[in-house]
């Protein structure tokens, strides 16, 4: 198994609003061929209602609701495939960076030929970052999470194995 | 291969809780708070953290109780919730050093005692990495197999029967027998 | 020393302490309570002809209609967040791992 790994400085924020750029997540082409598919669109509304029913006595959710209180939008879009070899992973990256204009930045690339493949990008204002895009790629599953709005990258991963609400199933529904 | 098989809940227990009777949701509680409870009891071995752990748990269940399908799916729930909370809380928290000597010298002295046997294997246990923990008291508590263990803390099954029989293999060391 | 049979006697499940499942319920009762706070909080200020519709929305209160829409609505929202950042928060902290893992070698 071969890795290879770029990695830039992960940056914290201040939550200060700026202009963010939401792109294109939606491939028809992969929904076509993917067995189930999630599919999680918030706008800034939504997250606002979503983040009032968050639990103040759950520690995950408490942290959660603090991350989203300043974000315009969570995309995300999440293809899973019977069988090997169903979409172009090279492809699909080239498709999604070509969306990302001059402040966004490079700052994880992870290629392995075994295991997950990751791409996260940055849009950068100074050294805030205002916008989030990470693409995920394994053999039966593809990917594409755009955080619109100040997010800390740090504390973001601290979320996970936080949540508990395990995924026993996705559903080809759009919420 | 073992399937994993709902408990006999109380049939209704479930749709009544979720349509919001609190005593149904009582009973669910009680049906299952020995398994939630003994899966973080036997990863930390610490009843008030388990405790603990264990309520979070079913609190969380209470939240999420509309995502539930069947009796089936809310045991599955359970198992997995519980686990994954103790593997993250190992993380993010400082491991409680237990000492080897410690062990060591109770092994001298208490070879043929079976609670004291209980005691070392779970002070073993508990040294154990994350994740063989996990695998280790999914198979000996629940009585799960690899191909059912794998679902609650995903990862392959060859990935799980590697982990276990590593665990076993410290634990077969530490308590001085032979591999 | 049978290792199997020894490790399922020391593994047996265990009860928790007396009382653990009215302790739950409270706390159960103590989230139900937060979450009513939360959902009743303050408005934002709307223009006069707003009020009007106001009016006949909380007669839809009342009768109990619109408060089990937005209810089931706000915790729709709730799981679409929450599993959105789960997605999210995984897909970043692998990335941030492997890029310990490799600095460590």
């Amino acid at each position: 198994m071969r890795k290879f790994v770029m990695t830039l400085a992960l940056i914290s924020i201040v939550a200060i609003p700026a202009a963010a750029q939401s792109i294109r997540i939606d491939f028809p082409d992969l929904e076509d061929r993917a067995e189930e598919v999630v599919d999680v669109t918030l706008d800034a509304d939504m997250l606002r209602l979503g983040a009032k029913f968050l639990s103040g006595d759950d520690e995950g959710e408490r942290a959660v609701r603090d991350m989203v209180k300043n974000l315009e939008g969570i995309y995300v879009r999440s293809y899973e495939f019977s069988k090997d070899g169903q979409y172009d992973h090279r492809g699909l990256v080239d498709r999604v960076k070509s969306q990302l204009g001059a402040t966004w930045k490079p700052l994880v690339t992870v290629r392995s030929k075994t295991k997950e493949n990751v791409n996260i990008w940055a849009d950068m204002r100074g050294d805030r970052v205002v916008g989030l895009v990470i693409v995920a790629a394994e053999p039966h599953e593809f990917t594409v999470v755009n955080i619109v709005g100040p997010i800390d990258i740090d504390r973001l991963a601290a979320l996970e194995g936080q949540f508990g609400i395990p995924k026993i199933s996705k559903e080809r529904n759009r919420d | 291969m073992t399937a994993i098989v709902p408990e006999a809940v109380d049939a209704g227990a479930l749709p009544r809780a979720q349509s919001g009777d609190h005593d149904a949701f009582a009973e669910i509680i009680e049906q299952h708070e020995a398994m939630v409870f003994s899966l973080a009891y036997h990863f930390f071995n610490d009843r008030g953290r388990a405790e603990e752990i264990a309520q979070d748990v079913f609190l969380q269940l209470y939240r999420n109780l509309g995502m539930i399908e069947s009796d089936a799916h809310l045991l599955f729930w359970l198992r997995q919730v519980t686990t994954r909370r103790c593997i993250d809380l190992t993380r993010r928290s400082r491991l409680k050093a237990v000492s080897l000597e410690d062990a060591g010298e109770l092994r001298s002295i208490e070879r043929h005692s079976d609670a004291f046997l209980d005691r070392r294997l779970r002070a073993f246990i508990e040294q154990l990495p994350d994740i063989q923990r996990a695998v280790v008291t999914l198979r000996y508590q629940e009585d799960l197999d690899p191909s059912d263990i794998c679902r609650i803390v995903d990862l392959p099954v060859n990935t799980v029967k590697s982990h276990l029989h590593r665990a076993l293999q410290s634990l077969r060391r530490k308590l001085g027998e032979r591999p | 020393m049978n290792l199997d049979n020894d490790l399922k006697r020391a593994m047996r499940r265990e009860s928790p302490p007396a009382g653990f499942a009215e302790r739950v319920m409270q706390r159960c009762g103590a989230a139900d309570s937060a979450a009513a706070a939360e959902v009743g909080g303050p408005t934002r200020r709307r223009p006069i002809w707003w009020r009007a519709a106001a009016a006949s929305v909380t007669l839809a209160v009342v009768l109990g209609g619109y408060a089990v829409h937005r209810q089931r609505e706000g915790e729709r929202a709730r799981e679409q967040v929450l599993r959105a950042m789960s997605i999210a928060s995984e897909k970043v902290a692998y990335a941030q791992q492997q890029v310990r893992d490799i600095g460590s070698h």
